[in-house]
């Protein structure tokens, strides 16, 4: 079954699993969002760029120390448009 | 991982539920302040005990002790700041719970005077609560028994007598932090 006019930002697996977990979180650094889900650096930073100029997520980059620490949070437009991405499958579901 | 065209109801569903349940689990569990401060809290309390039965002055002296412990929690709430790599709505409900209890008992303490020193009561009821959220936050059974004895102590605490509230309290800290703090730390996370 393939979808057209689900939001197409979040309809791509590692974009999807980023919002998910961001879902639940307070907030998440780089290196936990890479590993849980399990996707490579180059790939998740890109992901990470377009969430963000979405404005699905925001993006604090600071320093830990001398390392650089990314830190991503959803924001309050990234949860609707992730709701509405939930409610379109549920219709889907429902067909 | 971008299959971004070709993903199915089935996929996308199973992408939402893995990542919730990675995520879910990660409030932090950490047993290091309840062991602490289970341990000076019962020392300072069979201390006064065992001070004011051999006639000692100034038995609350002993309270001294919190100093150094006040200085290490402080160290280590700082040297830990930005360490969790990801952290969740309840662990920081969970923190700003444990500082409100917190500012209650400064206050509380450096009001004493004003309630006769009677604090041992108090100080047990108001311990129960920020004890019993984080149970609940948890969902970590031995520390909401361990808010229960603080509650039934702290009611025990009001009858006995001023001498016995000591070993009350003590014993109150080692049901309501140090068992539970054992049981967390030995516990492995999910």
């Amino acid at each position: 079954m393939m979808f057209k006019d689900l939001d197409p930002l979040l309809h791509s697996q590692l974009r999807l699993a980023v919002m998910s977990l961001l879902l639940s979180l307070e907030k998440a650094d780089f290196t936990f969002i890479k590993e849980k889900t399990q996707s490579t650096a180059g790939n998740l930073s890109i992901q990470l760029d377009k969430l963000s100029e979405a404005g699905y997520i925001t993006i604090e980059k600071t320093f830990k120390g001398k390392k650089p620490l990314t830190t991503c949070r959803i924001t309050k437009k990234g949860i609707k448009a992730f709701e509405e991405y939930v409610n379109n499958l549920k219709q889907y579901i429902q067909r | 991982m971008e299959k971004q065209e070709t993903m199915t109801i089935e996929q996308s569903l199973d992408v939402i539920t893995r990542m919730i349940n990675e995520a879910k689990g990660k409030v932090q569990r950490n047993a290091f302040y309840f062991l602490l401060w289970g341990w000076v809290v019962v020392i300072a309390n069979v201390g006064v005990y065992i001070l004011s039965e051999n006639g000692y002055q100034h038995p609350e002296m002993i309270w001294a002790i919190t100093i150094p412990a006040w200085m290490v929690s402080l160290w280590r709430m700082y040297s830990k700041r930005s360490s969790p790599e990801a952290s969740t709505h309840l662990g920081r409900l969970s923190g700003w719970i444990w500082l409100g209890y917190g500012i209650s008992l400064a206050v509380l303490i450096a009001f004493g005077s004003r309630i006769n020193y009677q604090l041992n009561p108090v100080v047990l009821l108001m311990t129960a609560i920020p004890t019993f959220a984080t149970g609940a936050i948890l969902r970590f059974r031995p520390l909401v028994a361990g808010a229960m004895t603080f509650w039934v102590l702290g009611i025990v605490c009001f009858i006995v007598s001023k001498e016995m509230q000591p070993l009350i309290n003590a014993g109150a800290f080692v049901g309501g932090y140090l068992l539970p703090g054992y049981l967390l730390k030995n516990k492995k996370d999910e």
